[in-house]
């Protein structure tokens, strides 16, 4: 091991085994990129992030001043504050019929951790874990920090983005340890219904060895009329080994506040919680009371900031379809779009730049337009893009209106 | 396949590396007792009893107000990270730039991103004890070899360059460092910690954590000190880890901070981007103000634990069987209570052990209080003096009494 003067050096022989399977992810880079640009003083168009655009409801806000002016401000429990977990619970119940005890919720520092904690808390080196793809890209990369096998399962455009039963059953093996279920789905807007989960129950049924984690973050966030529906709800039997993953990030516009929760059996949230309390602790105080608020609170804001998405939604969906080199299925959740970029592949962009993948593609439309978009092999489906309409009517349409020109202006 | 698949079968190996916590049986019991209706006073707590400052709380309430309500850089904010930084140079005199800085939710989780981004299986981490039980767990579940060294009542609590020299081996990644140290409050002075640096300048592929978040409260004049300050040769090599929990009585906002080599930090960063992501911000926004807005709180609250530290050593001086050495900091004092071994209290308990000490106290008195094997140094128990003077003086009247009523 080197020493430390050339600093390089130092590290590569210093840095554990589990840091070389870690890599920075797609979108990140792709943010960082953005920023470097900006730096240049150029003004860019980010459609790259997955973040509400909406501020914090007044409601919630209030809390978090009563909380800190109480003095709620000493070590909460590990697992999350009595009252915050009693609001999950009643949540739980109202919106996806779910009964859990205190002993079945955890609380963690965004929705992240309950990943996090789940896998280093149930992977040993050569477990696998069934991801769908497109998927968020920190599920395998978690996943691989502790030596498990991501097995990616293709949802084809075709099919909406869904999962079939038959593709599941193909990929299970012995070592299958989860399935990773993420509806409504970040980046593809998929989402599911009663039928798909009923199909996928049925195959899961008959292994017992897979349990499930179900990231139903996005959950407040579908249109058309659809309902959410989650896994537990649908095969009350499989609940035992399933984890149901929320948080008030996306639906309370509070991704700052970073307060995620789950439930499930209590004995795996109990060795989630050891994890927890040898990593972090319980997570900040006042964001736990302020999630109670936002939980408890009234649900027209949800719904205002719901039907502000689903006119976005529609805009940019039209705006993309007169692209004639674009295919655009037409999402039912979440805050992105994952247009299909098949035809630009192999072409050449005005600015020169050969278009040989859609990382390509997505660099070029950044230099050239200045609108920040994600390649979607990044995750791990391609050749795509992924746009976030979780910013203003305004920025959205100059943002269509540039990719239209970028690509009428391919040859 | 059977249907009650489950709980062997899905938990991890790591997972077994945590020891159970020693703690929670007597904190259950003591609030069982106190929910039936018994009068306890508990000294077992590990956080300040002060609120935290009105100014503090002002901030957050006006960076809510401000709408700094969205995800923060993954290390920090950039101006917290900067304020971080300034507050290393007025108190130490470090110099890290605002790059060498990671702002994690509480200090636990500097330890833990550092652990993990860097041990594998077998490396060894040298950890003086007493010491918190987080240390050798973290090291445990990053899959490395915790390597306890006592630190004998004779030494201050302290270790000796000698017994560094002597916990050194080609396997040695970390030696994990804590002045003022918790259950202690034994602090290093910079001629002790000098002692140590020679050592380690002599093996330069050991690399040093060293945790100084009780490092504001220090008491009778004592200048705290701290590794790249006393030896900057070791600066390329050092975390010096700290936070706001204990000297700005900020535990429930969790966050705490390092600065460390860019590398380092780049991969706790990358690390911590994959696990939590950045802390609360609206908790940082309440940390920059306590790291760079008025200090006077510090010093109040140094008098009232030096005044509660006094109180506390000389009563249990005066129990038979105790003897407690007056520590340099923190807000623990960690008496002997070899002395009472061997006996059998009034309510009839043996006491055979320092778990049996600690289980009749609150038991026959009502004072709950930690025992040192908790801390991985039998013998001894943990007073928290974080509490009120009242509680303090009648908890340690109880003591006096439990005490003078072993039988041999």
């Amino acid at each position: 091991m080197a020493t430390g003067n050339n600093d390089d050096a130092a590290a590569d022989g210093f840095l554990s085994g589990c840091m070389t399977r870690l890599e920075v992810p797609a979108t990140i880079a792709m943010a960082q990129r953005a920023r470097a640009l900006r730096g240049r003083g150029e003004e860019v168009l980010s459609l790259a992030l997955g973040e509400p655009d909406f501020p914090t409801p007044a409601g919630v806000i209030e809390a978090a001043h009563r909380a800190a002016l109480d003095g709620q401000t000493k070590y909460p429990p590990v697992e999350g504050t009595p009252a915050l977990k009693a609001a999950i619970i009643r949540k739980f119940a109202r919106e996806n019929g779910l009964t859990y005890e205190p002993s079945e919720i955890m609380v963690s520092n965004g929705g992240k951790q309950v990943i996090f904690n789940a896998f280093m808390a149930t992977l040993n080196p050569g477990d696998e874990v069934i991801v769908p793809s497109p998927y968020w890209v920190s599920y395998p990369l978690i996943i691989s920090l502790f030596g498990g096998v991501p097995v990616f399962v293709d949802c084809p455009e075709e099919t909406g983005f869904r999962l079939g039963a038959a593709a599941l059953e193909a990929a299970i093996t012995p070592r299958t340890k989860w399935l990773v279920l993420n509806f409504p789905n970040n980046p593809t807007g998929a989402t599911t219904t009663r039928a798909d989960l009923e199909a996928i129950a049925e195959v899961l049924r008959r292994h017992p060895q897979v349990h499930v984690l179900s990231d139903e973050i996005y959950e407040h966030l579908v249109y058309d009329g659809k309902t959410h529906v989650s896994i537990a709800q649908v095969a009350p039997d499989l609940k035992p080994r399933v984890l149901t993953l929320n948080g008030v990030s996306k639906a309370y516009a509070m991704t700052g506040w970073r307060v995620g929760y789950v439930g499930g059996p209590a004995w795996l949230i109990r060795a989630m919680g050891s994890i927890q309390g040898s990593s972090t602790s319980g997570i900040c105080s006042i964001s736990q009371a302020a999630s109670v608020a936002a939980l408890d609170g009234p649900p027209g804001v949800v719904e205002v900031m719901r039907e502000t998405y689903d006119r976005r939604r529609r805009m940019v969906v039209s705006a993309l379809r007169q692209i004639p080199q674009l295919t655009c299925a037409m999402p039912q959740g979440a805050f992105y779009v994952y247009p299909g970029i098949a035809a630009c592949i192999g072409r050449t962009s005005a600015g020169g730049r050969r278009l040989d993948t859609d990382e390509d593609f997505a660099i070029a439309l950044l230099e050239e337009e200045h609108v920040a978009v994600v390649h979607g092999s990044a995750f791990g489906k391609g050749p795509y893009i992924r746009l976030s309409y979780a910013t203003s009517d305004d920025i959205l349409r100059d943002a269509c209106g540039r990719i239209a020109r970028f690509v009428a202006g391919l040859t | 396949m059977p249907m009650d698949f489950g709980l062997m079968d899905l938990i991890a190996a790591r997972l077994d590396r945590i020891s159970p916590s020693q703690t929670i049986a007597i904190s259950t019991k003591a609030r069982e007792l106190k929910a039936a209706g018994r009068d306890i006073i508990s000294l077992s707590a590990g956080e300040p009893d002060f609120d935290t400052p009105a100014n503090i709380k002002q901030a957050a309430i006006r960076a809510i107000e401000q709408g700094q309500t969205k995800y923060t850089d993954v290390a920090g904010t950039p101006a917290l990270r900067r304020a971080v930084a300034e507050r290393f140079r007025l108190d130490s005199g470090l110099d890290y730039t605002s790059d060498e800085i990671i702002v994690s939710s509480g200090g636990k989780q500097v330890i833990y991103n550092a652990m993990v981004a860097t041990i594998n299986p077998g490396d060894e981490a040298i950890i003086p004890a007493p010491c918190w039980v987080s240390y050798p767990d973290i090291v445990a579940l990053a899959e490395g070899t915790p390597i306890v060294v006592p630190c004998m009542a004779e030494h201050g609590f302290k270790m000796r360059p000698a017994d560094l020299e002597a916990a050194i081996t080609p396997r040695t990644k970390w030696l994990l460092l804590n002045s003022p140290n918790n259950p202690t409050g034994a602090a290093y002075s910079a001629a002790e910690l000098r002692g140590l640096c020679d050592v380690l300048l002599r093996h330069p592929d050991v690399w040093i954590l060293t945790d100084d978040i009780y490092d504001k409260l220090v008491y009778d004049g004592f200048r705290p000190a701290t590794i790249v300050q006393v030896e900057p040769r070791l600066r390329d090599r050092t975390i010096t880890m700290n936070g706001v929990s204990k000297a700005y009585a900020m535990t429930g906002w969790r966050i705490g901070f390092a600065g460390a080599p860019v590398e380092l930090i780049r991969a706790m960063n990358k690390l911590q981007g994959q696990s939590t992501s950045g802390p609360s911000s609206i908790s940082q926004a309440a940390a920059l103000e306590a790291l760079s807005g008025p200090q006077d709180f510090i010093a109040e609250m140094v008098a009232t634990y030096q005044q509660r530290r006094d109180l506390v050593v000389g009563m249990l001086n005066q129990a038979s069987g105790l003897r407690c050495a007056t520590p340099e900091g923190a807000f623990y004092v960690f008496p002997s209570l070899r002395g009472c071994l061997g006996s059998t209290s009034a309510g009839g308990a043996r006491i055979d052990s320092d778990r049996d000490f600690v289980t009749a106290l609150l038991d026959e008195e009502g004072v709950a209080a930690v025992h040192g094997s908790a801390f991985m140094f039998a013998g001894h128990f943990r007073i928290s003096y974080a509490t009120d003077t009242e509680s303090l003086k009648e908890a340690c009247l109880r003591i006096q009494r439990f005490c003078g009523g072993l039988r041999r």
